[in-house]
């Protein structure tokens, strides 16, 4: 038998599913081995409401099996197929989502109907149980088109694509090997049929348009042309059968052969024929073509997907974490110029601030002594200026060196804000101590000398001043006759006396004052001095105690920033490789469906006398 | 009736305060005067169905003449409105030109229309003037094809039929569910939800139903009565009726030489003739044993149909033996008759309510569209006449009683929606007289019915949307009594 071919060809596609892990696809392959080795026919009638569907089933096996009529429109589906006597049944399913092929599951609940309540049967009023599932009816008739096994589907009318054998799996259309589309002369095909065509012809290799009703319009090849005619234009490749159910009745029942023949039905019956002939070698290869699309389509489909997300995944994954790495180490070689940059310039900075500062602090206490020291005595007031000086010049260093903290702290945060990105934990885990007992490294002042104007000194220099004062007045007055010593003269050397003990006693305190006052300065200057020298150090210590601290540091972010670069490339190296082998075996499959799915379409070609029959009009 | 009067008088009020408010807008006086002007002029019935649903065929069966369709070179067609007029005149309305006059072309059964020289999709309008007395109390409208609801649940053509139109007879094939569903998206959307149900659904082609045995008008009239009493389809129309347009025009066209030919035919014996009236094709090809040429078979299928050949052979075999009679049955069977008087009873007979309705819902629709100062007050005013005007209430009653009902038994409810002018609005309709009753019997019916509705709105048992219907049935009791004593009928 020639079954061999598509059989293999569908054997491999399941196996494919199988493959695959498609459960789903593997059901509907397997499905459709079933059907296609089933030697029966089953013929599909579908098309809008009142086109003449049922009286179509009628005409083909001649006998009023379906109910027709103004009021009668078929509800449940009917089944018609050979029995020895004329038989009707009312099956209901409630497990009809399971695949009803072969015998009905055990669970199908079988109504006999008398032959004379069929109509009440498919306008589903007669023989249903309350929640009996889908159901439909299914009439045995001695009919020797129907022993040759052909089998008839005659289905609910409706204008919906998506209705078509809704709910009920013996209507189904993926069951079915031929559909006839019914469609009355009286008007050309709707849009609405043309869709469902559409729609049927994709999934279906054998789609046939009747035209009914022949008999009722005069100008019906003018129709069936137009409808030829829009077929092509919609791309449905459906041959046309113009019949007229009533007259084909007619002939059966006065057995007309002349009238047999004008109804159509030969051509209609013929195809049928021939498809039930065709159906293990023709019909069942171009089925398998079209199964083979449907199935393989949705096998290559992920495949497909999955391509292109990697494709456009070439941007994430290791490849973009190593350029993140590579970033990574660009960023943190800028930041150790930046921070290094940061720590110079702002140590030089708060070095010569810390000397404006001092300076500034030590010229307000020299500018405060000056101002003493133009009044006040040394002698009297040194103890507690010595005791002003040593405070005031500890409070300066102490607020320079606080000042000195503070800034140190701000430069050690200023740079590590370079290092942000990396990390809360990169300040130094050290802050700059103020010494205490600065009073112990301030230089010693000594007391200045100072001369004091002792008595003795006083006497004397009231004695030069006095001799010098009664002399004159002495002189002066012997002219006047008066004797060298005289109250006058007395009187003024006791003046001049006093004048020059009082003029010597100021000039000594100057000279003390200034002396004082260059001591102090020189003191100061020392003071200045030395704690520059301090404040210098502990600025450098700190520069290089933050400088080793941020360089550690650095070379730590360095060491882990090479390290992720390192696994980073290894990761993409390895990524890329994979990636590489996934996609060769992605197109690999692409390439075996393809293969596959060409097979297929070979069988389907290859199918002989594809379209002899089409216009028999 | 008086009530109808001042219902007409206050819708009229209102427009005249409306074009008050806008006499500083053009466009929106424009429309306020075409509403005005509408109201003066014959109720205006649309025909509309989905394609090849007959609405041509029976437009020229209602009217008796064969004036339709005005269709383009390409088959594109367009709202045709046929009014009444002097002499036939016919004028072109297009989207980019000044109205245009058209050639009209006399024939023997009506007229055709030159359309020669305009591009697909230029004309919006024609307006056929013709005189005949089927225009004299409507206009008739014959509509583009129906097609389904869009994306958005919307038929363009549905909502300019509801616009334009005061009544809608929708024409269907088989009355399957995408045509109701047009409907039901159409009743649901645009116009007045106040006054709802202005259409009747007609089963067209009825001589195509089954195939086109002899019996096919009968069954697809018990098909549409089947109809009618589903409340799905109750909701949506006032009657369901079944007629073949072509039929029906065929009896009212019907000449002397087609009825000797039927003659002719029908006395071939009938076993014999029944051989040749199997198909069409048989009927034109075949040389039936009686003095009918080809001609004039191909003219008697084309006029008749093969249904309407069966129907008339028979027909002149069982009794029809003159032109008259054999014309006057097959109008009869085709359901012209029955449509006739259906409009005449619920579309002609309430005109001023409907008319008066889309008057109100034009009015509407412009003082929503341009709110201005005093529009808010004109708008309560038009909202306060479509809740209140009886008319209105007894439209809501019926559409409620035809769909899901109060909850009456059945007799109640045929009761009611007989009084509340379900079967027609004149007196002796309502309260189930011919029409010729004398007043006293009327009197005598109104009141009593009258006593027994007011036991119903005061029945404590009832729920309470019954005992609102009830009160409306009364009201109109009222109604037809205060009619009855202004010696009106």
């Amino acid at each position: 038998m020639v079954a061999g071919i598509w059989l293999d060809v569908l054997d491999e596609i399941g196996r494919t599913c199988q493959a695959y892990g498609r459960g789903d696809l593997l059901q509907t392959v397997r499905r459709k081995r079933v059907q296609l080795l089933d030697p029966t026919l089953r013929v599909l009638v579908v098309g809008e409401p009142k086109q003449g569907k049922s009286q179509l089933v009628n005409a083909i096996v001649n006998a009023p099996v379906c109910p027709v009529g103004d009021g009668a429109t078929t509800v449940l589906p009917t089944v018609v197929g050979y029995a020895e006597a004329p038989v009707a049944t009312v099956v209901e399913d409630p497990a009809a989502v399971r695949p009803a092929v072969g015998p009905a599951p055990a669970s199908a609940e079988r109504t006999p109907v008398p032959l004379d309540r069929i109509a009440a049967g498919v306008a589903g009023t007669f023989g249903r149980h309350a929640g009996g599932g889908p159901a439909y009816v299914e009439i045995g008739l001695p009919r020797d088109l129907l022993k040759a096994g052909l089998v008839l589907v005659d289905t609910p009318g409706t204008d919906e694509v998506t209705a078509i054998g809704a709910g009920v799996p013996a209507a189904a259309l993926a069951r079915a090997d031929t559909v006839l589309l019914v469609s009355d002369s009286t008007r050309e095909l709707s849009v609405a049929e043309l869709n469902m065509l559409l729609h049927v012809t994709r999934s279906h290799p054998n789609v046939v348009v009747v035209q009914t009703r022949t008999d009722l319009v005069p100008d019906w090849r003018a129709v069936a042309e137009r409808n030829r005619k829009h077929l092509a234009e919609a791309g449905v490749p459906a041959p046309l059968i113009p019949v007229s159910a009533a007259l084909r009745l007619r002939a059966a029942a006065t057995d007309d052969r002349t009238l047999n023949a004008e109804s159509g039905f030969p051509a209609l019956i013929a195809r049928l024929r021939r498809d039930l002939a065709g159906k293990p070698d023709s019909l069942a290869r171009a089925a398998v073509g079209l199964t083979a699309r449907t199935v393989l389509e949705q096998l290559a489909a992920p495949l497909r997907a999955e391509l292109e997300s990697r494709e456009a995944e070439k941007d994430s994954g290791p490849i973009s974490r190593l350029h993140a790495a590579q970033r990574e180490v660009d960023e943190l070689r800028r930041c150790s110029t930046r921070w290094q940059n940061t720590l110079a310039d702002e140590m030089t900075d708060l070095i010569s601030d810390l000397e404006y500062d001092l300076r500034d602090r030590t010229r307000e206490i020299l500018r405060t002594v000056d101002e003493a020291f133009d009044s006040a005595d040394p002698l009297t007031a040194w103890d507690t200026f010595q005791e002003w000086l040593d405070r005031s010049l500890v409070e300066a260093a102490e607020a320079n060196r606080e000042w000195l903290v503070q800034r140190c702290d701000w430069v050690a945060r200023r740079v590590a804000s370079h290092f942000a990105r990396y990390g809360h934990d990169v300040l130094p885990p050290w802050s700059a101590v103020v010494p205490e007992h600065l009073a112990d490294w301030l230089p010693e002042m000594e007391r200045p000398r100072v001369d004091r104007f002792t008595a003795t000194q006083k006497v004397m220099t009231g004695m030069k001043g006095s001799y010098g004062g009664l002399l004159m007045f002495g002189l002066a007055l012997t002219l006047a006759g008066m004797p060298m010593i005289n109250p006058v003269s007395i009187g003024a050397g006791a003046l001049f006396g006093g004048k020059s003990i009082h003029d010597e006693s100021r000039q000594l305190l100057r000279r003390r004052q200034s002396t004082v006052k260059a001591a102090v300065q020189r003191h100061v200057d020392d003071f200045f001095v030395r704690a520059t020298r301090d404040r210098r150090d502990t600025a450098r210590q700190v520069q290089r105690m933050l400088r080793d601290h941020f360089a550690v540091l650095t070379e730590e972010l360095q060491e882990g920033i090479i390290r992720s670069l390192r696994s980073a490339k290894a990761a993409a190296d390895t990524d890329a490789a994979a990636r590489d082998q996934r996609q060769r075996e992605i197109r690999l499959k692409m390439t075996r469906l393809a293969a596959l799915y060409e097979q297929a379409q070979q069988l389907a070609v290859g199918r002989p006398a594809s379209v002899p029959l089409e216009r028999l009009t | 009736m008086t009530a109808e009067a001042t219902l007409v008088e206050a819708v009229w009020g209102l427009l005249h305060r409306a074009l008050q408010l806008y006499r500083d807008d053009p466009r929106a006086t424009g429309r306020l005067r075409g509403e005005l002007a509408r109201l003066e002029q014959p109720l205006r019935v649309a025909i509309a169905g989905p394609w090849r649903s007959g609405r041509s065929t029976l437009l020229n069966a209602i009217m008796g003449e064969e004036v339709a369709p005005v269709e383009g070179a390409d088959g594109d067609t367009f709202f045709t409105w046929y009014e009444d007029g002097e002499r036939p005149h016919a004028t072109a309305y297009s989207t980019g030109h000044p109205p245009q006059d058209l050639t009209v072309v006399k024939s023997a059964t009506g007229m055709r229309v030159d359309l020669v020289g305009w591009r697909a999709g230029e004309l919006r309008d024609i307006v056929v003037r013709w005189p005949t007395r089927a225009l004299r109390q409507l206009t008739l409208i014959d509509t583009p094809p129906v097609t389904g609801p869009d994306e958005h649940g919307r038929a363009a053509v549905l909502d300019r039929v509801l616009r334009d139109a005061d009544a809608v007879l929708y024409l269907t094939r088989d009355g399957r569910a995408s045509d109701l569903r047009v409907l039901t998206a159409a009743r649901d959307s645009a116009t007045g939800q106040a006054a709802p149900v202005n259409m009747m659904l007609v089963l067209s082609r009825a001589d195509e139903v089954g195939g086109g045995r002899v019996d096919a008008l009968l069954t697809a009239r018990q098909l549409a009565r089947r109809m009618h009493r589903d409340p799905a389809v109750g909701a949506l129309s006032l009657n369901v009726l079944a007629c073949s347009g072509l039929v029906g025009l065929a009896g009212r066209l019907l000449t002397g030489s087609e009825f000797a030919a039927l003659a002719e035919l029908a006395r071939v014996p009938r076993a014999e003739l029944e051989a040749y009236l199997l198909s069409a094709e048989r009927f034109l090809r075949g040389e039936p044993p009686a003095r009918v040429d080809a001609a004039q078979r191909a003219a008697l299928l084309d006029r008749l149909g093969l249904f309407g050949v069966r129907l008339a052979t028979t027909l002149v075999r069982t009794g029809c033996d003159s032109r008259t009679k054999l014309s006057a049955e097959l109008i009869r069977r085709s359901g012209l008759t029955e449509l006739r008087e259906s409009v005449s009873r619920l579309f002609i007979d309430r005109q001023e309510t409907l008319k008066a309705r889309s008057a109100l819902v034009g009015l509407e629709e412009v003082l929503r569209a341009e709110p201005g100062p005093g529009s808010a007050e004109l708008l309560g005013s038009t909202e306060r006449i479509l809740a209140g005007a009886h008319e209105f209430q007894e439209l809501r009653l019926l559409a409620t009683l035809r769909g899901a009902g109060l909850g009456f038994d059945a007799e109640l409810a045929a009761e009611a929606r007989r009084l509340v002018g379900g079967d027609g609005v004149g007196l002796a309709a309502r309260l189930g007289f011919e029409h010729d009753a004398p007043a006293h019997e009327l009197w005598q019916a109104a009141a009593e019915a009258r006593w027994r509705w007011r036991d119903r709105a005061d029945d404590p048992l009832l729920r309470l949307p019954q005992r609102r219907g009830a009160q409306v049935v009364v009201r109109s009791c009222e109604g037809m009594l205060a009619t009855l004593a202004a010696g009106g009928r």
